[in-house]
């Protein structure tokens, strides 16, 4: 239905760019009366809406809205006789606007698009057989079947099966994730090498990727200064330059008294009104800001409005908390200490055999470590100590000391970590600690090279620690030992410095910190609702190295705003001189001012689109 | 209550902010809010259902030619 509408108009204005021909025709033969009339009658077919919605503005006391415009400048160019460049500037507007609307309309799917990531179907297990079915009909508590190639239908959590899966679509992470029962998946997600069964945990309307696109949507309906900037300017560019139209068509014939002047003066007035749209503007600059952050969300960063390009962009301080956001926040192990006569590869295979199906996080880290640990074939979780495992025929524990004394095993009294024993022997000790994100030293290169002057690390944990993490990095400054309501207190010192300051946490108890910075950055922000509210912008991967690129994302969305900004008021202020001069009195002065207002709309509205190219280069 | 429309053939989001204010104007209409990208509108008002339907789907016939409300 659309893209019939779409091509009846194009076929009507070919229709009046023919009749436009034919009326120049007609104008060379011995027939005077003929081409004012092909000109009227091509004026109508292509601008009769226009010169509908115009009249219908009037009734309804809306001036100088653009079909006005437009209507009064074809209009005054047929009353002055100038009938060819009357139909002219009707006929080109439409065609600019038609060319317009396939532009918005494109971005508004390109956008989409990038936000359209959970499939359609799925299949679920039904008395054990797989069936297709639509998405929405999955029902909370049902087992998927997610094989090869597949893309998660709802959020859901790994049951059985283990398989590598790609997040990109929601977080822009490259590195693909290990799925393990009991991991959880976001609709979006894309299976690579390996089969799981999962259970759904939500309906497909609930999922995380729907709840994405609807906080793109509720950002684009915030708006940036320089969006807030045309809208307030556009109010008064309109009446000042049909103001200055009226002048400039009445003031010299009245001044020099002389009616014979009246024709070129309002031919030059006319010009004004063309160029007085501030299409260009307001239709490219919003683009801009749309474009942006829909290649935002494409890389998994969630602008929360066009107001957090303005104020990232302009970042020269980094504060960032330490657990969790320069670290990984997850245990993994950081030290392995076999006693003599055990080396450290059979300690960490013995406990990550016996950790095997445990879910506590030091049992994890352990098993991360050493991915090939061999089955157990019995397992024992005693709570609050540890586990005991049958493993290769003997009896191995991992646990803490008072699971060593149960068994006998004599762990020495200065040791430290998650003890291993094998049949009552003690073997050695596990350290687990927090460790460095492996993009965080890459990303803070980076982000020192777009400019942040310094970096300062906020953190709870002991200056020990703490010190060891902002040498590795580069850290500018640290404080250490902090309460959480100190950090508030230390990031207020450091915004009194005046410099536009960023605060990088995860938004979990540092929600304050986020809403009083500058710019918030929520990391990991999928699904926590509070770091969502609280921040102006949030990483969706767990990863720092959305940052920089998000910096970059909204740097190059105000240089192409500023661009737009600049070309069109520069266009039009350069065509209003050239008109008022009468520089422009030439037979077709006219098309040029129609390409001011039409021309430079749609190229500001190309340009616009570039914005969202960038969500395919880093 | 809450009444969500579908407008389409809005080409600026400035048109879009045009079209809520006239929304607004229509009686029993508290507050009109028009997502550009989405081209979702949302309506706050005491009418119902029929009654705003046909006020809405007019003040889009009346704002331009070019647009169509439909209930979503």
């Amino acid at each position: 239905m659309k893209r019939k509408t779409v091509d009846a108009t194009l076929l009507r204005l070919l229709v009046g760019a023919g009749l436009l021909v034919f009326g120049f025709a007609a104008g060379l033969a011995p027939l005077p009366w003929l081409s004012p009339v092909i000109f009227a009658l091509g004026l109508l077919l292509t601008g009769y809406d226009v010169l509908w919605n115009a009249l219908r503005g009037i009734l309804r006391g809306q001036l100088l809205d653009e079909t006005f415009l437009m209507s009064v400048a074809a209009i005054g160019a047929f009353c002055i006789g100038e009938y060819a460049e009357g139909m002219a500037v009707m006929l080109f507007y439409q065609v600019g606007e038609y060319f317009q609307a396939r532009a918005v309309r494109r971005s508004r799917a390109a956008i989409r698009s990038l936000m359209d990531i959970a499939p359609d179907c799925g299949f679920v297990l039904r008395d054990g057989k797989p069936v297709e079915i639509p998405a929405d009909q999955i029902a909370v508590g049902d087992t998927l079947l997610l094989r090869p190639g597949d893309r998660v239908p709802v959020d859901c959590t790994v049951k059985e099966g283990s398989a590598t899966v790609n997040t990109a679509a929601l977080t822009g992470e490259s590195l693909p994730l290990d799925a393990l029962p009991g991991t959880p998946l976001l609709a979006g997600f894309v299976i690579g090498d390996g089969t799981l069964w999962a259970t759904a945990d939500k309906p497909a309307s609930a999922s995380s990727a729907v709840r994405i696109l609807e906080l793109v949507q509720e950002a684009t309906d915030r708006k940036s200064k320089q969006e807030s900037f045309i809208t307030s300017f556009a109010r008064v560019y309109t009446p000042i330059v049909v103001g200055l139209a009226v002048c400039v068509a009445f003031l010299p014939p009245l001044v020099l008294w002389d009616a014979s002047l009246l024709t070129d003066w309002i031919r030059r007035a006319l010009m004004f009104l063309v160029v007085s749209c501030p299409c260009a503007l307001v239709i490219s600059v919003p683009l801009a800001f749309f474009g942006g952050i829909g290649a935002g969300a494409a890389r998994g960063i969630l602008f929360k409005g066009g107001y957090s390009f303005d104020r990232l962009s302009k970042a020269k301080v980094a504060v960032f908390d330490k657990t969790g956001t320069l670290t990984t926040g997850c245990l993994a192990v950081t030290e392995v200490l076999p006693r003599e006569g055990t080396d450290r590869e059979t300690l960490l295979r013995l406990a990550a055999g016996a950790e095997q199906f445990s879910t506590h996080p030091g049992a994890r880290a352990i098993c991360r470590e050493m991915p090939d640990a061999p089955q157990p074939t019995q397992v024992k979780e005693v709570a609050g100590k540890g586990v005991v495992s049958r493993l290769d025929g003997c009896e191995v524990a991992v646990g803490n000391r008072r699971l060593m004394q149960e068994l006998g095993a004599a762990v020495p009294p200065d040791a430290d970590g998650i003890f291993v024993s094998r049949d009552g022997i003690y073997l050695g000790a596990i350290v687990l600690g927090d460790t460095l994100r492996p993009e965080a030293p890459a990303s803070l290169a980076e982000l020192k090279r777009l400019g942040v002057e310094k970096a300062v690390m906020l953190t709870g944990d002991r200056a020990s620690a703490a010190e060891e993490v902002a040498r590795a990095l580069g850290i500018d400054e640290m404080e250490a030992e902090l309460l959480p309501r100190d950090k508030y207190d230390s990031l207020e010192r450091i915004l009194a410095e005046g410099k536009p300051t960023l605060y990088v946490g995860d938004g979990i108890n540092d929600a304050p910190v986020l809403a009083r910075a500058d710019v918030g950055v929520a990391m990991g922000g999928i699904g926590s609702d509070s770091a969502i509210e609280a921040a102006d912008l949030v990483l969706m991967a767990d990863s720092l190295s959305r940052l920089p690129t998000a910096i970059r994302i909204a740097r190059k969305t105000l240089s192409i705003s500023r661009i737009n900004i600049i070309l069109a008021l520069g266009v039009k202020t350069l065509v209003m001189a050239l008109s008022a001069l009468g520089l422009l009195n030439f037979a077709g002065g006219m098309w040029v001012a129609v390409f001011a207002d039409v021309g430079v709309a749609l190229l500001a509205v190309l340009n616009s689109l570039r914005t969202l190219r960038s969500a395919r280069r880093d | 209550m809450t009444y969500k429309y579908i407008v389409t053939g809005l080409d600026c989001p400035n048109c879009a902010k045009k079209l809520c204010a006239l929304v607004e104007k229509i009686e029993g209409v508290e507050s009109a809010r028009l997502n550009f990208l989405s081209e979702e509108m949302t309506v706050e008002s005491t009418l119902d259902a029929a009654t705003l339907g046909k006020a809405v789907v007019q003040a889009g016939r009346d704002f331009s030619t070019k647009v169509t409300v439909v209930a979503k």
